[in-house]
């Protein structure tokens, strides 16, 4: 038997590795090994009050603080029956964008690009090619004014609280937001040409089920309880409040992250994912951009993740500034955050963050104050597909070279844009 | 002459210390034509494992035995360890309450499987090994790491606030969110540096920048005790962020 390890995986969020064995042809084991420390902070929430549990939940994870952040509030104010005003929800929604931009941008231009081009990373692509790096940068520093700008702080956003905000970004700021993200639309054509112009990546195809949120009017990835399943052209939806359905999940001794399947099959989340579930957003630019990345929906190669994470990119700069030019035209209000009424239940939020589905869920006691919780990941969800596309590189590589077997599963890995601090927070508490 | 090296690590924790460095989008160039960034593994797929480091930048707590190995790895080959971030110099929120049942939590959250995962209570670095310098903020401020960085290529050491956010708070001409609206606001004992983010937005000081050097806590509690609040739960918000610095 001979076994290939990649002991640590390196331009990716966290600490995670990759371990094959093979048994003469036959590939008798793949793992994504996690070894991210366990913080156990969702147990660690419990007695705390309401208040306290988005700033501490989304220390989770850096890039995606602000999905974390919110969808921790949404779960709060869903177990107080709290509704948000109309102007919290498109700032909310704003601040998702803010973060997809920044998160998307970091994945493709930092961590997945310098393997297309042959670099070891993107300060070695940048010393030889210093224009994508710095496009790059452009959109990814965008993406962080966005969060600043509504959320206070880039990484972990202080702004948004139970049931509102602290206080509305002034008008000026926004004005000066929406010319920056104007001058970012040129940059979307860059974004396709260059995705367009990389080496296909044609070394992995698979059956595979998508899961995402379901948004059939509206282009949102905050608002909306309800996930669809497609496989296959087959559909299921699950509603938030059923969410343990998509996490038929159990504990694998080689990784702190648990392991999800849909009725007994791996699914993808994320922007793949996304596009699927909701094809109707693909018009106009979109449609076109992604012809000239020849990508079909729905997809059989995971590595199709990059290229709908750069359609994506040029989306959400265009949702973005719709979303601006309507909290303008409405006027934007200096509102304080409705008071909150604690009592007991429960309330769960699904959202989309930028690497797929995230589900936060707690139960109160009618002082407010946390008795259980619950966060389930989109790198967590992901973690059983991670596998079988290992397993299917694996099969598909006909000579079984090592060095390019290694490769292509770093490769598949990052393509699924990884976000292992995330991956160990698959957790039920009873 | 060559430039020095340097090495930025994560040990558990969110990474955004290290996203707070990817976040530097205009210096980010300018830092690498002054600087050999030879270990970072959340930017780069070749590593130098073995080099010695002149600079040292971690990011995290230790929460496994992993970390502690690496931990005292890279004590051993960098001349400067500097803690990076809320976590590295306090050990942050995986640290609050760690006087309970860890093995009984991770059964909680994991079965039995839970029994077999290499997992210890959370640590700040200095409990481990010999820390040169902190630079505090969950997450730090990117300013806060670029200024450190050329401080220590000058042979200086980074130098922070020692006032906490109250001063940055009132300078800013804040109404006080502890006296004027009695909510618990952790300025008074809290590091400055973050401009009084938070209550410049009417968003009470969750403390997250650990607490200031010499911090008055018990006059704070005093102060918080007055104004009708629970001590046990004023203490266990104070440690919420910086379990290891402040004392029960």
């Amino acid at each position: 038997m001979s076994t290939i390890v990649i002991e640590h995986l390196a331009r990716v969020e966290g600490h995670g590795g990759i371990t094959v064995e093979l048994e003469g042809d036959t590939v008798a084991n793949v793992r994504f090994d996690v070894f991210e420390g366990a913080r156990l902070l969702e147990p660690l929430v419990r007695g705390k009050r309401y208040d306290e549990v988005a700033p501490i939940l989304s220390r989770i994870c850096s890039i995606c603080s602000v999905a974390h952040s919110l969808t921790s509030l949404k779960a709060t104010e869903n177990a107080f029956g709290i509704r948000v005003s109309p102007q919290t929800e498109l700032l909310r929604e704003l601040m998702f964008r803010g973060e997809s931009i920044e998160s998307h941008a970091l994945h493709l231009f930092l961590l997945a690009l310098p393997d297309y081009l042959n670099y070891p990373s993107a300060i070695a692509l940048a010393a030889d090619k210093p224009a994508p790096v710095l496009l790059g940068l452009r959109l990814k520093k965008l993406g962080n004014r966005i969060q600043e700008t509504i959320g206070g702080r880039a990484i972990h956003p202080v702004n948004a609280v139970v049931g509102g905000f602290g206080k509305a970004p002034p008008v000026e700021e926004l004005i000066e937001l929406r010319s920056s993200l104007m001058q970012a639309v040129a940059d979307g054509d860059s974004v396709i040409d260059l995705i367009a112009s990389l080496p296909a990546t044609d070394f992995c195809h698979s059956d595979t089920l998508y899961a995402a949120l379901r948004s059939p009017n509206l282009d949102t990835y905050y608002t909306g309880d309800e996930v669809m399943v497609v496989s296959n052209g087959n559909r299921a939806i699950v509603n938030a409040a059923d969410y343990r359905s998509l996490t038929g999940e159990k504990a694998v001794p080689h990784s702190t992250a648990k392991h999800s399947t849909f009725r007994g099959s791996p699914f993808m989340v994320g922007s793949l994912a996304r596009l699927t579930v909701n094809p109707r957003r693909l018009m106009g630019k979109l449609a076109v951009a992604m012809k000239r990345l020849k990508l079909q929906l729905p997809a059989d190669n995971p590595m199709d993740n990059n290229k709908a994470q750069a359609l994506e990119l040029i989306n959400d700069v265009e949702r973005a500034l719709e979303i601006i030019g309507q909290l303008l035209r409405d006027g934007i209000k200096d509102e304080r955050a409705i008071p909150v009424q604690p009592r007991a239940g429960t309330g769960a939020a699904i959202t989309e963050a930028p690497r797929g589905l995230l589900i936060h869920s707690y139960t109160y006691d009618d002082e407010g104050r946390v008795t259980a919780a619950d966060v389930v990941t989109p790198t967590a969800l992901n973690a059983a597909s991670i596998e079988l596309h290992f397993r299917r590189a694996v099969e598909q590589c006909a000579d079984r070279d090592e060095a390019v077997i290694a490769r292509r599963l770093q490769m598949i890995a990052r393509a699924y844009d990884p976000c292992i601090s995330c991956a160990v927070h698959l957790v039920r508490m009873r | 002459m060559s430039k020095p090296k340097v090495g930025i690590f994560g040990l558990t924790g969110c990474a955004g210390d290290q996203l707070a460095i990817l976040n530097c989008e205009d210096r980010l160039l300018d830092l690498v034509a002054l600087i050999d960034i030879c270990d970072f593994s959340m930017a780069s797929s070749h590593p130098q494992r073995d080099c010695a480091l002149d600079i040292a930048m971690v990011e995290g707590a230790v929460l496994t035995m992993r970390d502690a190995r690496q931990l005292r790895a890279i004590r051993q080959r960098s001349a400067t360890l500097v803690a990076l971030g809320t976590c590295a110099v306090w050990g942050g929120v995986a640290a609050m309450d760690r006087g309970l049942d860890r093995a009984k939590l991770l059964e909680e959250v994991y079965g039995e499987r839970g029994k077999e995962y290499d997992s210890c209570a959370a640590q700040a670095l200095h409990e481990i090994v010999k820390v040169d310098h902190n630079i505090t903020g969950c997450p730090i401020e990117k300013e806060h790491f670029l200024s450190a960085v050329a401080a220590l290529l000058n042979g200086d050491p980074p130098l922070y606030p020692e006032y906490p956010v109250c001063t940055e708070c009132r300078m800013r001409e804040n109404n006080c969110l502890l006296i004027e609206r009695g909510e618990v606001c952790c300025g008074p004992i809290t590091a400055a540096g973050c401009d009084a983010r938070c209550p410049q937005l009417r968003i009470p000081c969750v403390g997250c920048r650990g607490p200031v050097t010499d911090a008055n806590t018990a006059s704070a509690l005093a102060m918080f005790e007055e104004k009708g609040f629970d001590r046990q739960r004023i203490a266990a918000r104070l440690r919420t962020f910086a379990p290891v610095g402040v004392g029960p």
